[in-house]
């Protein structure tokens, strides 16, 4: 039998009994939609703490001297010629930076904290939390300005502000303590309070006379996002070309350096799945519920067709096709108003300031942006296309259970 | 419907009438044993995933708090008013072993902890490192938190002149047990505090704020070295039940001066809070998907009950039954389903929990650092409570009734002979 006339048997059959194909369809639509958006949401915060682990100066690719880690000081620090450039394909890299970030001590006239100084070039910061921060006064002019910028956290803790001098000390190269006075160029708002407690910077090349030493301890590599996505193996293959360069020091990935947000990267993509699971459990009772009533009220009918003739496997199609057309229309218009959800409605975010510490904490961003994801959308579609099928088995088989002739005769 | 209220009116007053019309609901319920088998289903899927869950996620949240409180916070802190805004150092607690006294003597309150906080920077030989030191009473820590016992190695404070390290903070200095450390900081009044004191044990609590900054000396020591008189900065306090940690809070503002705060553990450690709380809006939301898509399963199984039985009920009132009974049975239906329903999820979610107490859930070995940050043990396991095993029952209890009610709506419109001529 050809399948275009089962396909229109099938559409018919689901056009006899609108109401009740509607509720099924509704309840189709509202778990896909479902899905879609939550997956949406489960993506957001999974990239958000991915790039905030990323933002956190640590990049996608980092190149240490080996021990830094263990134990971050100047002299876990390597030379790094002045023209260096990462041998990577433009495109590919979305910028890199090369850093002194030691542990210091910074006092002004009221109060002392312990921070990490980090010396820098700020044109090349555009791949870290410090492009994104709001500031107040200036920020550095170059890597040789010898002003710092501090957070305005860690400014009110210490009680100063923009213009005034602090005192930080630091350990130099040759192990001594060193001491100098900073001015304040600026102070920088980032997201949260932990950064800006953390974190004060000054120009790289100002901190390297301050240790007497013409070194950095870090060059972080951030790559484009949309080649990341494009090409899974984009990271390794730098990774290993970064190696090769610097053999004589440690090149981590950001999985290596932050391994809670790797893991929870990990993590998401089975929970997604898991969650798919549990929405479909819930929707199968109710589409084998309705394929089974729609199939005993035409017992009589499919005895009729098998007895003029039509192959049993012919009525197991037309059952599997009723079941895959309404899982079909269904899915299309749940994608729609799960893409309708987190565009339209959840566009621009939701705003999860009120649990800024909470959120902080679990390495989120206070503004959470769904994320649909093409892959995701695929995986519904063809996931809910085949537990139609199976939805359809059991009532496939009812049909077919029963010989025309006693089929005819109930 | 002035019909449908005298109706339902009459199967409530009329006895023997009422209860006739629950048995046809039963009896209803076993024609299509199919459709029930399905409904039911649908509901107790719920029920286990919505109660299994809920078991679970809830169980979490009483050990985080505990965890994190017991840890170095404990359960409510007393603190200068304006300390928790500022830290600043010479906003102290004065008096402070009379507060503490009052402090000890208010019911509900186990241990206290007297603790005097600075900032200093730490030297051992040549190398230099910020930290927090903390001038605490050693006896007084054991009996209020956990975070003095987490030793890597060494002992803890016994004497004076002695100090504990963090694990990091050690390496960074190049420390080991028996090295002096030279602590320098600011005092009150702009005093310099100047210390010295012999490494005697190590710290590793496993959070990395901590093991990288503290540092532990003896409360009298700091004291004197930082230009303290009878002054601490925080009051850390055990109470015997955290879930009433707020009374103890109401009783010791009634007790304290107003020149001191006293903060319960979710204003310590506010993040805490909000992390519970934006977990459980995440699993509410997923909760309310589920049980939305089985109450719609169960209005389509009620759509198809009512209308495949549209010329039994035209008999029905045709023998003069009223369109309220019809319904009121077709109320009694559901109830049997989503009770059959309820039960089974209910036991299956029971097992399922009860199970999972005794092995726990590990987390895998990347999560576990995860969880850790949020204070939660390497394994997970969930816990009975009320509101898990009763929120899924009740919203499904009242979904499968609504869900039966919409489409018998229409018995009230129903005409006998109509109904009666009706495809069957």
């Amino acid at each position: 039998m050809p399948l275009k006339l089962l396909a229109q048997l099938s559409t018919r059959n689901l056009f006899r009994h609108r109401r009740r194909n509607l509720m099924m369809l509704l309840a189709i639509v509202v778990a896909v939609a479902g899905v879609i958006l939550t997956n949406a949401l489960i993506r957001g915060m999974q990239y958000d703490m991915r790039e905030a682990a990323v933002a956190n100066l640590t990049g996608h690719i980092k190149v240490l001297a080996p021990g830094y880690l263990d134990d971050p000081n100047i002299e876990k620090s390597f030379r790094l010629a002045p023209d260096w450039q990462p041998d990577v394909p433009a495109g590919e890299v979305e910028g890199w930076a090369a850093r002194i970030r030691i542990p210091a001590v910074i006092m002004s006239e009221r109060e002392t904290r312990g921070i990490q100084f980090v010396g820098v070039d700020p044109a090349r910061e555009n791949i870290s939390f410090l492009g994104d921060v709001t500031l107040i006064g200036e920020g550095l002019k170059d890597a040789e300005d010898g002003r710092v910028l501090i957070g305005v956290e860690l400014a009110r803790q210490l009680e100063t502000e923009v213009g005034r001098r602090l005192v930080i000390i630091t350990q130099g190269l040759d192990g001594k303590n060193r001491e100098a006075g900073f001015r304040i160029a600026g102070l920088y708002d980032a997201e949260g309070t932990a950064l800006e407690k953390q974190f004060v910077f000054t120009g790289v090349g100002a901190l390297q006379k301050m240790v007497n030493a013409d070194v950095v301890t870090e060059v972080s590599v951030k790559l484009q996002d949309d080649a990341l996505v494009t090409d899974d193996k984009l990271e390794l293959d730098v990774k290993s070309r970064l190696a090769s360069f610097f053999s004589t020091l440690d090149v981590m990935d950001w999985q290596e350096l932050e391994p809670q947000a790797a893991a929870m990267f990990v993590y998401v993509d089975s929970a997604i799945l898991i969650w798919f699971l549990v929405i479909m459990g819930a929707l199968i009772f109710g589409l084998v519920n309705t394929l089974v009533t729609a199939v005993m009220e035409r017992i009589r009918e499919f005895g009729m067709l098998r007895a003029v003739g039509m192959k049993p496997s012919a009525v197991v199609m037309q059952v599997v096709l009723e079941s895959t057309i309404i899982m079909l229309v269904g899915v299309s218009v749940g994608i729609v108003v799960g893409w309708l959800l987190c565009t339209a409605w959840l566009g621009d975010g939701i705003d999860l300031s009120r649990w800024s510490e909470g959120i902080e904490m679990a390495g989120m961003r206070s503004r959470l942006t769904p994320r649909l994801m093409g892959h995701d959308v695929i995986l519904v579609t063809v996931l809910s296309l085949v537990f139609g099928v199976i939805a359809a088995l059991y009532p496939a088989w009812r049909a077919v259970k029963l010989k025309p002739l006693e089929a005819i005769r109930r | 419907m002035s019909e449908a209220v005298v109706g339902q009116t009459d199967v409530r007053t009329g006895g023997v009438h009422g209860f006739l019309i629950v048995r046809i609901g039963w009896r209803n319920l076993w024609r299509n044993r199919r459709r029930t088998f399905l409904t039911t289903g649908g509901i107790a899927f719920a029920v286990f995933l919505v109660v299994s869950f809920m078991a679970l996620q809830l169980g979490q949240y009483d050990v985080m708090e505990e965890n994190a409180t017991s840890l170095l916070t404990g359960h409510v802190q007393v603190q200068h008013a304006h300390y928790p805004e500022d830290s600043r150092f010479e906003e102290t607690i004065e008096h402070a072993s009379q507060v503490l006294e009052t402090v000890r003597a208010t019911p509900g309150v186990v241990a206290v902890a007297p603790r005097v906080e600075a900032f200093a920077l730490t030297s051992v030989n040549e190398r230099s490192f910020g930290a927090q030191v903390l001038g605490v009473d050693i006896a007084a820590e054991q009996q209020t938190v956990r975070f003095v016992r987490m030793l890597a190695s060494g002992h803890t404070l016994q004497g004076p002149q002695e100090a504990v390290l963090g694990t990091v903070l050690a390496k960074n200095l190049g420390a080991s047990l028996g090295d002096e450390v030279v602590v320098l900081g600011a005092g009150k009044e702009g005093g310099v505090a100047a210390l010295v004191f012999t490494v005697v044990g190590l710290l590793e609590t496993g959070m990395a704020d901590l093991d990288r900054a503290l540092l532990l000396a003896p409360l009298p020591e700091v004291q004197a070295g930082f230009g303290l008189d009878d002054e601490v900065h925080t009051l850390a306090i055990r109470v015997d039940d955290l879930h009433r940690s707020q009374q103890v809070v109401r009783r010791l503002r009634a007790a304290l001066p107003a020149t001191l705060t006293v903060r319960n553990w979710d204003q310590v450690l506010p993040e805490l809070r909000q992390g519970i709380e934006v977990d459980k809006m995440g699993g509410r939301i997923m909760y309310g998907i589920i049980m939305a898509l089985v109450v719609f399963s169960a209005i389509n199984s009620f759509i198809m009950t009512v209308f495949e039985r549209t010329r039994e009920f035209g008999m029905l009132l045709a023998i003069g039954m009223r369109p309220g009974h019809i319904m009121g049975m077709i109320q009694w239906e559901a109830l049997f389903v989503s009770l059959l329903g309820i039960a089974i999820g209910l036991a299956l979610a029971s097992g399922l929990t009860l199970w999972l107490m005794n092995v726990g859930i590990y987390l895998g070995e990347g999560m576990q650092e995860y969880a850790r940050q949020f204070y939660m043990p390497d394994r997970m396991y969930p816990a009975f409570s009320w509101e898990a095993m009763t929120v899924a029952p009740l919203v499904m209890l009242v979904g499968t009734q609504i869900a039966a009610l919409l489409p018998s709506l229409r018995i009230r419109r129903l005409k006998a002979a109509d109904a009666l001529r009706a495809e069957g």
